[in-house]
């Protein structure tokens, strides 16, 4: 049905109609009035989203999520044939391709996010979930139909329209008015003229709106333009509307506070303090991502439930309970209220609107007020949609001349003031957002007393298995040297053939010991490290991988001992997944140091879906960089390609020593 | 025949000179740091060093790096380079200048005293003497490991004894082959690797390591 629609909208070209003037442009008008069509049917495709979308999203019922967009798919399709065939603009479909269909383990069983599933329905279901949500070409479609009947549809119209207005007006104003037959038709005329060109306009609104995005310069030209004069107004406006949304919610605190000194009803106050947390913590990162100032998270850490004392009680602060239940509901209460972090944060819910509101009312105000109370009201005037005078929009101290200069000015500063406004309020985010020195080190004791704990155990299984391996291994075959040694002597002078044959026989036991020791050495401290450094121990790795690995270094010197070893060791893991289980064939090592920071990125083009939650290589890693205060980022969406990013502050030991 | 040994370890140091010495050679020079042996190796201008890539002041690579830069001053220098591990790293850069007369061994190959003796005399006269696991990584972690699929077994195993810079005599000798047969395999593989035939012995050996060498690394 769907082809044979746009198999039919194709065909509508009269070969014979084209040939004249007339006939091209009548039915440029006829197509116009088939997008138009088309432009309700994109009004109606966004309502079935929205339909699917408030259950879906709303009440968590995502199965109701990706039928309406596969279903509706076909309208912005046909919407890039029809500008291909009649503008002659050519959009290809952005869309990703379908994910493939699951594929079980060896143990028959389906993963997907850390779950183990019997049957694919859930895993297929769950991957194709990602794969419409994720692909922006879906949500560029849905704004598509939500912009396009508007703008699209009048443009569409707009010939048909001109047309019918230009007859009618002929018609029913001839008698009265001898000029009404000429001037409708001079309408008619205008619609019929100008149907083409807007036909090619409207292909060209297409295909800005739903060609498959790339970056290129321009497109990285504009969104820097985008960014400068329009991102940071939509900022502006969002934390706006985040402000007003904090009014309430600081009313609630108030109140929360009230019930629970006031009235006694404590059990109030420590969830609307946790749940409220939110609100804090977004400001945090939209003061980071947006303002550029970095506010950390400045709560103190939950405690853990304390130890039972000798007399089966729990002590909190100089409070001793019995149950467990009472202990956590304490120590929350002492948690919370006794966190400085939370009196700032009451504080900031209290003041932010005022101060927070009032900079952000200021560019937003002056734009608002100089576009919609002065420049655009004077504008009506002028051309006479809207009666001169009777209230104060329009008009600057009573002069109405000045509006339009005045109201663009006005609008001008502040967009010329809206970045460094919204730098202003990342600041004055920080001044009580921002951790205490106490909250900044008790979050550091913990996450130092997490990672030692760490590497102690990491340093005592390194240290069993390189006992394990030196008793097993080398120990044991220079015992068996020592005994065969002693074994010749007995036998050299009585028969000297059969001791050659163990002398034989001992010195293979020595080479198998020294290359077992070779191997345990290796583990523990690889030679070519201690010889060369990080760079060339990396490049060595790459040429004991067997795939295709290109390796570039960027290091000023040797780094310190403990970080190179980390390193290297993190590397060879990293190398050791890709090649076993990512399948990848080329890999791309990138060691890079900058401003105390050493950055190794390892990239391969394997099948990808790697879990830092599932394998516990990975997370081995984590944890063992944890103790440099050292991060592993892992990206690898299902199908690859891997990257993975470690990193590792760190400090240069010596400059650089090595001569390659 | 003369030789610079340079090696820290005082036990290991008098080992390989009594070795030598037995074997009928003259140590010139027996040095423990890396400036030591750059001196000796250029004053005295050795037929062939034997050398230990760590050595003091530094204990890294010190050794390899006198070697190398002895080399560059006096080109085709006879090396040979010992050490406890073997990388293909410092094999690449010994082999970089495609001149022979390198050698690069585990410490480990001096018990067989006749094999690791023969492998001092195939340096200093001009030859290579490269360590089998070497050869081992060279021929398993490379691009080329779909040519090197189509030689046959036995190929291989010549492949792999004349890389490690064996002459057809010893290589005959060491796989129960005769002369003319290992001949025969060599020309093969030659074939298969589209590597271009040569009739020196030396010569063969460098182009087939440079073969192995030559990837996109």
């Amino acid at each position: 049905m769907y082809q044979q629609c746009v198999g039919w909208l194709r065909s509508i070209r009269l070969d014979g109609m084209t040939q004249t003037w007339v006939g091209r442009h009548a039915l440029a008008v006829v197509r116009g009035l088939a997008l138009a069509a088309l432009a309700v049917a994109e009004a109606l495709a966004f309502l079935l989203h929205m339909a699917a979308f408030v259950p879906g999203f709303g009440l968590g019922l995502v199965f109701l999520l990706p039928w309406p967009i596969l279903a509706t798919r076909r309208v912005p399709n046909v919407a890039r044939r029809l500008a291909g065939a009649w503008g002659g603009v050519d959009i290809p479909e952005p869309y990703r391709p379908a994910p493939p269909p699951p594929v079980p383990g060896p143990d028959g069983l389906y993963v997907r996010d850390r779950q183990l599933y019997k049957t694919p329905r859930i895993p297929a279901f769950a991957a194709r979930l990602d794969w419409v949500l994720g692909d922006r070409a879906t949500w560029r479609d849905l704004r598509w139909m939500l912009v396009d009947p508007v703008v699209g549809g009048a443009m569409a119209v707009a010939p048909a329209a001109l047309v019918a207005a230009g007859l009618w007006y002929a018609v029913t104003g001839a008698p009265t008015n001898w000029w009404a037959l000429p001037l409708g038709l001079l309408f008619a005329l205008a619609g019929v003229a100008v149907a083409p060109a807007l036909l090619w306009v409207h292909a060209r609104w297409t295909r800005l709106m739903l060609r498959p995005l790339v970056h290129g310069p321009t497109a990285e030209c504009r969104r820097r333009w985008m960014g400068e004069r329009f991102i940071v107004l939509v900022r502006l406006l969002t934390l706006a509307v985040l402000t007003l949304l904090g009014v309430p919610i600081a009313a609630l605190s108030v109140l929360g506070l009230v019930l629970t000194f006031g009235l006694g009803m404590a059990a109030v106050l420590p969830p609307i303090i946790e749940y409220f947390r939110w609100l804090a913590n977004l400001r945090r990162r939209l003061a980071r991502d947006w303002s550029g100032v970095a506010v950390s998270r400045p709560y103190l850490p939950r405690p853990d439930l304390p130890p039972l004392r000798s007399d089966g009680l729990y002590a909190v602060g100089k409070h001793l309970y019995k149950t467990p239940h009472w202990t956590a509901y304490h120590q929350r209460w002492r948690w919370l209220l006794h966190d400085r972090a939370t009196w700032r944060d009451f504080g900031w819910q209290l003041t932010d609107p005022i101060v927070g509101g009032l900079l952000l009312l200021l560019p937003l105000g002056a734009i608002g007020y100089g576009i919609w109370g002065l420049a655009l009201p004077r504008i009506l005037m002028f051309v006479g949609l809207k009666p001169a005078g009777g209230d104060w929009y329009g008009s600057v101290a009573g002069s109405a001349a000045a509006a339009i200069p005045v109201g663009l000015a006005m609008a001008a500063l502040g967009v010329v003031t809206a970045p460094a406004i919204l730098r202003l309020h990342g600041r004055w985010t920080r001044i009580l957002l921002a951790p205490t020195e106490r909250s900044r080190l008790a979050l550091r004791v913990q996450r130092l007393t997490e990672t030692r704990a760490d590497a102690t155990e990491v340093q005592a299984a390194e240290l069993r298995r390189i006992e394990r391996d030196l008793h097993d291994g080398a120990q044991a075959r220079l015992v068996a040297v020592g005994l065969t040694l002693g074994t010749i002597e007995h036998l050299l002078d009585r028969d000297p053939a059969a001791a050659r044959a163990l002398l034989a026989e001992a010195r293979e036991s020595s080479a198998k010991a020294l290359s077992e020791l070779r191997d345990l050495v290796r583990g523990i401290h690889p030679p070519v490290l201690a010889e060369r450094g990080l760079g060339d121990a990396v490049r060595a790795l790459a040429l004991d991988t067997p795939l295709s690995t290109e390796v570039r270094v960027d290091l000023p010197g040797r780094l310190a001992a403990p970080v190179e070893s980390a390193a290297y060791f993190a590397v060879s893991e990293v190398l050791t997944n890709a090649v076993k289980h990512a399948r990848a064939t080329r890999i791309l090592i990138e060691v890079r140091f900058v401003e105390e920071l050493l950055r190794i990125i390892v990239h391969d083009d394997g099948r990808g879906g790697a879990d830092p939650g599932r394998g516990s290589g990975l997370r081995g890693l984590q944890r063992r960089l944890g103790t440099f205060d050292g991060t592993v980022a892992v990206k690898s969406p299902p199908g690859g390609p891997t990257t993975v990013t470690l990193e590792l502050p760190c400090e240069l030991s010596s400059p650089k020593t090595s001569t390659s | 025949m003369r030789v610079v040994l340079a090696e820290d370890l005082y036990l290991l140091r008098e080992g390989l000179s009594r070795l030598l010495t037995a074997h009928g050679f003259d140590i010139v020079a027996a040095v423990e740091t890396g400036p030591e042996l750059l001196q000796a190796l250029t004053g005295l201008r050795p037929d062939v060093a034997v050398v230990d890539v760590r050595l003091p002041p530094t204990q890294t690579d010190e050794g390899l790096q006198a070697a190398l830069a002895a080399r560059r001053e006096v080109p085709g220098l006879p090396v040979l380079v010992l050490s406890q591990h073997v990388e293909q790293l410092y094999a690449r850069e010994l082999l970089a200048d495609g001149t022979g007369g390198v050698g690069y061994l585990l410490k480990d190959r001096v018990f067989a005293a006749d094999q690791f003796v023969d492998a001092v005399r195939r340096v200093a006269a001009g030859g290579t003497a490269m360590d089998p696991e070497v050869i081992a990584k060279l021929l398993t972690g490379t691009d080329r490991a779909q040519p090197l699929a189509r030689l046959t077994p036995r190929e291989r195993d010549v492949l792999e004894l004349m890389a490690e810079g064996r002459s057809n005599a010893a290589i005959a000798q060491q796989l129960f082959l005769s002369e003319s047969a290992v001949g025969k395999h060599i020309a093969s593989i030659f074939g298969k690797l589209d590597l271009a035939p040569s009739d020196d012995d030396n010569r063969r050996v460098l182009a087939v390591l440079a073969y192995l060498n030559a990837d996109s690394r």
